[in-house]
């Protein structure tokens, strides 16, 4: 389904970088290396400006010094998710453990979600955090590995090395497979023939997949489960199993879509590469309106705080739809700007 | 039997160590020491033994002396020594970045910029370093903050190994 454009360099990156252009442009001072501590309360429950270590150099918590920052208006919260906060997320899905790495980049923690709670913010859907089922144990990060498995299933097979046979819908959705790869307990393999690599898979990624060894190349099927520890017989019986699914286009086992381009695996060499998910976006956080002001818990906007993106909640539901998080940020951070913007300034 | 074993490890394992804490010695930023030329080590460090044993003298030595046997092939100083301390060998002292001041700040990059020129030169330099180019990337293009993984008073970082495995050593 269509549902976002792609920006040039094909990550969300970009439009930061056009809006700090912009930012710089108009004067907007930037502070970088502060890190909030807290929000500041008047005594009418008001938001008044926030508390920072200045000079801040992550993850060192003695570095820097407090400075405070006084808000005239308002305090937008754009401070993200906190899939990268291993001690908040067990709270909350106590089975992501240190064993689960995370997509997103290492500050992305807690803090100021937490810090709007204590102020008196509502938070919602707190556990329903998101694990790509794509990513590789191999790699680090978001890596390659997830552009390999995105593009290949409906063409080639998830297999669970222990049993040599697949296990669950490769087109199913992110938390379903992400759960079932939990539940096994281990990576499994995500592979295609030269056939379906070809075409599917952007040389790029191929390449630079490989070239970390997350993604193999192997001349036999047999080479391949050696490769894992895969049981070869039943391995094989599987992939004849499959590729009687390919013929016929239909999925008797998992009801996977097999889509209609889609060719038995029979051509080597063979790709393959193994899946452990990691952690990758929390659809819960501050509960906002539809003016992204932030709900306390009595219902009612807490008076000069707006939010938006990954820091709020409710947006996605339970399976935030890859692409359209960089929607709920513009949407929203558009939102909250200009009514936070158009706030009285209260002194 | 197995400690004897091991016994020339640790022992190893313990010079490696002891090393690494003479040449990340404990950073003493005293302001007052501002005009110590860079290859005066007694001047900021006291008695403690900061060169390798066997060192030659090098009160008298700018960078471009410590070049003569310091190439980036044979014995480099890639993260070995504290970029300040590159500077300060090179004439850059502290007040030159940090003004006269008895309580230096952090500095923004736009300092490093002002002597080393627009990040896009520096990005043009490096396009050839594998696997990648360490000054431009999709995410931040040539904007990257220069003390992100350029450290002056501590060990530089390759910062973009917190999610690729570049690997980069990071002078």
């Amino acid at each position: 389904m269509k549902r976002a454009h792609g920006t040039i360099n094909q990550s969300g990156s970009e439009v930061v970088n056009k809006e700090l252009a912009k930012a710089r442009e108009i004067g907007v001072k930037v502070q970088m290396r502060a890190k909030m501590e807290r929000l500041i309360v008047n005594k009418d429950g008001r938001v008044v400006g926030i508390e920072v270590r200045k000079n801040y150099r992550f993850p060192d918590e003695k570095s820097g010094s407090a400075a405070f920052i006084k808000a005239k208006k308002a305090v937008v919260l754009a401070s993200g998710g906190f899939s990268r906060d291993v001690r908040m997320r067990m709270i909350h899905d106590p089975r992501l453990t240190d064993r689960y790495e995370s997509t997103n980049q290492p500050g992305a923690t807690g803090e100021a979600i937490l810090a709007a709670c204590k102020a008196g913010a509502m938070d919602v859907q707190m556990d329903w955090i998101q694990l790509g089922p794509w990513t590789s144990p191999d790699e680090k990060g978001f890596g390659f590995v997830p552009l390999f498995c995105e593009r290949l299933v409906g063409y080639g097979p998830m297999i669970n090395p222990k049993t040599g046979k697949r296990f669950f819908k490769e087109t199913g959705n992110r938390k379903e497979r992400a759960d079932a790869i939990i539940l096994l307990g281990d990576p499994v393999i995500i592979m295609g023939d030269t056939y379906a690599v070809n075409k599917q898979v952007f040389p790029n990624a191929l390449q630079k997949g490989m070239e970390v060894g997350a993604i193999k190349k192997f001349d036999t099927l047999e080479a391949l489960a050696r490769e894992y520890n895969i049981p070869v017989d039943a391995f094989l019986n599987e992939i004849k199993r499959w590729n009687g699914f390919v013929e016929k286009k239909k999925d008797d086992d998992f009801d996977c879509i097999i889509f209609k381009d889609a060719r038995p695996v029979l051509e080597a060499p063979f790709y393959a590469a193994r899946l452990w998910p990691k952690v990758h976006h929390t659809m819960g956080g501050l509960v906002i309106n539809k003016d992204a002001q932030v709900m306390s818990l009595d219902f009612n906007p807490v008076k000069g705080l707006y939010a938006a993106g990954e820091a709020t909640g409710g947006v996605h539901g339970a399976v935030r739809l890859g692409g359209v998080a960089m929607a709920d940020c513009i949407v929203f951070g558009r939102v909250a700007g200009k009514n936070a913007a158009a706030e009285k300034a209260w002194s | 039997m197995k400690i004897k074993k091991l016994a020339p490890v640790l022992f190893c394992l313990l010079v490696f160590l002891a090393a690494g804490r003479l040449l990340w010695a404990e950073a003493r930023l005293d302001m007052s020491k501002a005009g110590v030329k860079g290859g005066n080590c007694a001047a900021c460090h006291g008695q403690d033994k900061v060169l390798s044993k066997g060192h030659v003298d090098t009160k008298a030595m700018n960078w471009e002396a410590c070049r003569a046997c310091h190439t980036k092939d044979n014995l480099s100083l890639t993260g070995k020594l504290p970029n300040s301390h590159h500077h300060l060998l090179a004439g850059v002292g502290c007040i030159e970045c940090h003004g006269k001041t008895k309580t230096p700040e952090e500095l923004d990059m736009d300092k490093c910029v002002s002597c080393h020129g627009p990040t896009e030169g520096l990005a043009q330099k490096t396009k050839d370093i594998k696997p990648t180019n360490p000054h431009t990337s999709p995410h931040y293009g040539t904007d990257l903050d220069c003390n992100l993984c350029h450290h002056q008073h501590t060990r530089s970082e390759d910062f973009c190994g917190q999610c690729h495995s570049f690997n980069f050593k990071t002078p």
